[in-house]
């Protein structure tokens, strides 16, 4: 009996030992960066391909959960709700044809499509809301992406803590897909500020941290690597991954 | 052992000991990263999205110093193990599962899930190669369940309840192995990974019956934990079993192969 007391107390220390292990791996940059490997697969095997599932107006919730970086406070954010908007422009440029600064009436302007989608955020919960705005697909048509363009990146006008920016980037495919929608509205009124107005992305078939709020510029590039930190995204440069399919 | 000693007969392929013990470490990570994530958002719901109202669990913090864990409604104070527990730097703070318990560390969901993603492909790729090779060598047969071994799985039991002498007569591996094998290795292991796709959008967007048989995304969360609850509870059975029947020639077989049967398996291929 004392031997297997023994084999037990042994098999208890060694999983005591696996969180310490598992920190230590964790700071090595080799082994972190082998463990980011999933995500090629993840996008070559789930991708961007189906429809996210579109509700009923009696699924919507009633309040729209909150979160991520705080509401912009700064004096160009506090002007521009000040005047309902009005001075908004939404920049579209980089590697297009004709690079075009939207005013919120002609975003209005371009036919809207209507979603009701789940909201699936990376810390686990859900939340359901009828979004309708713009497919960013009929956008990129009007500013027509050169033959070099791979990827749009959305900037931001929310900052964290440390005055870092908020920003986003998506493929072509997934800015092209019929459900990605530059959003205006949120359950059947103007979007409001904690809801990122006037302009959020909404992607339905990634987790909520695609979906940036208070998009004012959107960058057609070739690469991401030169901006910010490279990984082409506000949460993607501390971990995340950028395929957010899963 | 009792009774006469066996010769000892090469049981377990190269391929099954890798297998497994590729497992081993592939849980351990597995279960730890995902409780992890699950400290992001620490509460269950039976639904699609998330619904106070239909809450299963939930682990909280009412108050620094205080940890409490409610199951369908019914509140514990849990405090030091569950809700307010180790900060994984010393101390203790608002934390759902305890540093301790947690891969990598102190908390990081963005690692925890780097981690969990990493080690699903490993334990999936594995089970896939095990299957195909234990396929091919005629090794599946002798460990699924058989309708012929229902009618032997009481008497099995009987027998670890020392009400019969003798266990009926098998093969490589008894009734209730085989039970216990084909039910995990087959239906709960392979759900824990397909609820976990359901709960990711890009599954749902692209597989919608697949989030859908499963309730929802809220509830493929569910049943994700209720999944690993169950392979928590098979490894425990496994682990006390090993400990209790011959702890070093089991420990042996699984290492280098070699086995040395007791009296009654002598059906042993």
């Amino acid at each position: 009996m004392n031997r297997k007391l023994f084999v037990a107390s042994t098999i208890g220390a060694a999983l005591s030992a696996c969180s310490p292990i598992g920190t230590a791996l964790n700071g090595n940059q080799g082994f972190h960066d082998a463990l980011g490997a999933a995500e090629g697969l993840d996008h070559l095997v789930i991708g961007t391909r189906g429809m996210a599932r579109e509700y009923r107006d009696a699924d919507i919730d009633a309040q729209f959960r909150v979160n991520g970086l705080d509401t912009p406070s700064d004096a160009r954010y506090k002007d521009y709700a000040a005047r309902h908007f009005a001075s908004y422009r939404l920049l579209v440029d980089g590697a297009v044809a004709r690079k075009h600064a939207f005013t919120l009436a002609q975003l209005q302007a371009v036919a809207q499509q209507t979603q009701i989608t789940r909201h699936d955020c990376v810390e686990g919960w859900s939340a359901i809301g009828k979004w309708s705005g713009v497919r960013l697909g009929d956008v990129l048509d009007l500013v027509r992406p050169t033959a070099d363009a791979k990827y749009a990146v959305f900037h931001c006008l929310d900052v964290d803590p440390t005055g870092a920016p908020y920003y986003e980037s998506l493929d072509l495919r997934q800015a092209r897909h019929p459900q990605t929608l530059l959003a205006l509205r949120l359950n059947d009124r103007p979007l409001a500020p904690d809801h990122g107005a006037p302009v959020r992305l909404r992607v339905p078939t990634q987790l909520g941290y695609k979906s940036a709020k208070w998009v004012h510029h959107i960058e057609i590039v070739a690469s991401m690597r030169s901006l910010y930190g490279g990984g082409g995204g506000y949460w993607e440069d501390q971990g995340y991954e950028w395929y957010a399919g899963i | 052992m009792m009774g006469k000693m066996q010769p000892a007969v090469h049981r377990y392929s190269l391929v099954t000991r890798l297998a497994h013990w590729v497992w081993v470490v592939a849980f351990l990570v597995l279960v730890s990263s995902g409780l992890a994530i699950f400290n992001a958002a620490p509460y269950l719901d039976a639904s699609d999205r998330s619904d106070p109202a239909r809450r299963v669990l939930s682990i909280d913090a009412p108050r620094d110093g205080v940890g409490t864990t409610t199951i369908f409604g019914r509140t514990f104070t849990t405090t030091g193990w569950l809700g307010w527990a180790d900060d994984g730097m010393g101390g203790r703070t608002a934390r759902a599962f305890p540093g301790w318990i947690t891969i990598p560390g102190p908390y990081s969901l963005a690692d925890g899930r780097r981690w969990h993603l990493f080690f699903g492909w490993i334990a999936a790729i594995c089970w896939i190669a095990w299957v195909l090779s234990a396929a091919l060598k005629g090794h599946l047969a002798q460990m699924l369940l058989h309708p012929r071994d229902l009618k032997k799985l009481w008497p099995m039991q009987a027998y670890y309840l020392k009400l019969r002498e003798a266990p009926p007569p098998h093969g490589r591996y008894n009734p209730l192995q085989k039970a216990a094998y084909t039910v995990i290795g087959f239906v709960v292991a392979p759900l824990v990974v397909i609820t976990g796709l359901a709960l990711s959008p890009g599954v749902d967007a692209t597989f919608p019956f697949l989030t859908a048989i499963f309730g929802g995304r809220q509830f493929a969360r569910l049943w994700h934990f209720v999944g690993m609850g169950v392979l928590i509870g098979f490894v425990f059975v496994h682990v006390f079993q090993v400990l209790t029947q011959g702890f070093a020639n089991q420990m042996r077989s699984m290492i280098t192969g070699w086995y040395r049967p007791s009296p009654h398996e002598r059906g042993e291929a």
